[in-house]
C-alpha cells in the first residue's frame, strides 16, 4: 500500500528528486506528528484543570463545594492542590491509565448515577473507598508529590505530629490511613485503617 | 383522658432530645473540629488514634451528665493515653462556650 502511494506521489511530482520528495514527506510527517502530540498534551493538560473537573454539577455541587475552604484550597502560604493534584498521577503512563478509567466514569454521568444529592450520598462511601484503596495501594503517591517525607522537618512539627509520623514510618503506615476526610466530607463507615484489601 | 406522669416525662425527654438534635449547627461544629485539629486524632465513624465521634456518642448515650463531662474534657486539657503514652488533650480553638457546646452536641448526635 505504501509502495503504491509512493509511486503515485512520484508520478504526480515528476520534477522532484527521490531525496527531495522523501525529505518533504518526512518533514510533513514530523510537523503533523508534532501538532497531534502538542494537541494531545494540551488536551490532557486541560482535563487536569479545576475548570474541567468541576464542569459537571455532580463534582461542582458535592466534592468541590466541600473542598472549598479546606486546607488544600485556602491556607496561609497560598499553595493550592486542586482535584488533579490528588487524584491524577503526574507520570505519563499512570496518568493516561487514570484518564481511561475516568472516561468510564463519564458513563455514570450520562446515566445519572450520582446526579442528585441523595444519589451522591448513597454512593459517597463507595467513592471514598475507591480513592482510599488506590492510595493505600500506591503508598499515597499523589500526597507524596508535594509532601516529601525527607523534607519534613520533625523539629518544626508539634510533639504529637512527630510521634505519630515516627510511628507511621516504623509501621509502614501510608498517609491516607490517617489523613482522610481532609478535602471532602468523611463518609459514614469503616475508614482506611479498617479496610481489608486483597493483596 | 388521664395523662400519667410517666407519659409527661417521656414526652418531655423526647421534646428535649429533638430540640437539642435540631439546634446543632453541623457546619459550624465541623468547621470548629477541623480548625481545632480534632480530626487529626478523631474521625466521625472510622478508626483513628482517638475514639470516633460515633463511639463517644454511643458511650454517653442516655447519660444526663454527658455534655458536662465532655465540656470538662474539652476545656481542661486532661491527660489522655495514646499508644500507651500520656499526652495532653487539646482544647477547641475558641473561647466561646456556645460554640464548644455546639461541638459537643454535634459529637453526641452522631
Amino acid at each position: 500500500m505504501i509502495r503504491a502511494w509512493w509511486t503515485n506521489l512520484r508520478q504526480r511530482c515528476r520534477t522532484c528528486s527521490r531525496v527531495t520528495l522523501g525529505a518533504g514527506v518526512l518533514l510533513l510527517t514530523v510537523v503533523i506528528g508534532g501538532v497531534l502530540l502538542a494537541a494531545g498534551a494540551a488536551g490532557l493538560a486541560w482535563t487536569n484543570t479545576l475548570e474541567f473537573c468541576t464542569g459537571c454539577h455532580e463534582m461542582r455541587d458535592n466534592v468541590y463545594a466541600e473542598f472549598k475552604g479546606s486546607i488544600h484550597d485556602l491556607n496561609r502560604s497560598g499553595v493550592r492542590a486542586v482535584c488533579a493534584d490528588c487524584h491524577v498521577p503526574r507520570e505519563p503512563v499512570p496518568m493516561l491509565w487514570r484518564k481511561v478509567k475516568a472516561s468510564l466514569e463519564v458513563w455514570g454521568h450520562l446515566t445519572g448515577k450520582i446526579d442528585t444529592k441523595e444519589k451522591f450520598e448513597q454512593h459517597r462511601y463507595q467513592l471514598a473507598k475507591n480513592v482510599w484503596t488506590a492510595m493505600i495501594r500506591n503508598d499515597s503517591h499523589e500526597c507524596r508529590n508535594c509532601h516529601k517525607a525527607d523534607s519534613m522537618s520533625s523539629e518544626l512539627q508539634t510533639e504529637k505530629a512527630r510521634a505519630r509520623h515516627a510511628k507511621a514510618r516504623a509501621e509502614n503506615v501510608t498517609c491516607i490511613m490517617c489523613h482522610f476526610g481532609i478535602a471532602h466530607r468523611e463518609p459514614d463507615g469503616p475508614g482506611p485503617q479498617e479496610l481489608k484489601l486483597a493483596k | 383522658m388521664k395523662v400519667s406522669p410517666l407519659m409527661i416525662g417521656l414526652c418531655g425527654a423526647l421534646a428535649w432530645s429533638l430540640a437539642s438534635a435540631q439546634s446543632v449547627d453541623v457546619s459550624a461544629a465541623e468547621a470548629l473540629a477541623k480548625k481545632s485539629g480534632c480530626t487529626k486524632c478523631h474521625s466521625v465513624s472510622a478508626k483513628k488514634e482517638g475514639p470516633s465521634f460515633k463511639a463517644t456518642a454511643e458511650k454517653y448515650k442516655g447519660k444526663p451528665d454527658a455534655e458536662a463531662t465532655l465540656f470538662r474534657h474539652l476545656t481542661t486539657n486532661p491527660k489522655v493515653k495514646v499508644d500507651g503514652k500520656e499526652e495532653l488533650h487539646d482544647s477547641p480553638k475558641t473561647k466561646n462556650e456556645a460554640e464548644i457546646k455546639n461541638l459537643i452536641q454535634y459529637i453526641l448526635s452522631r
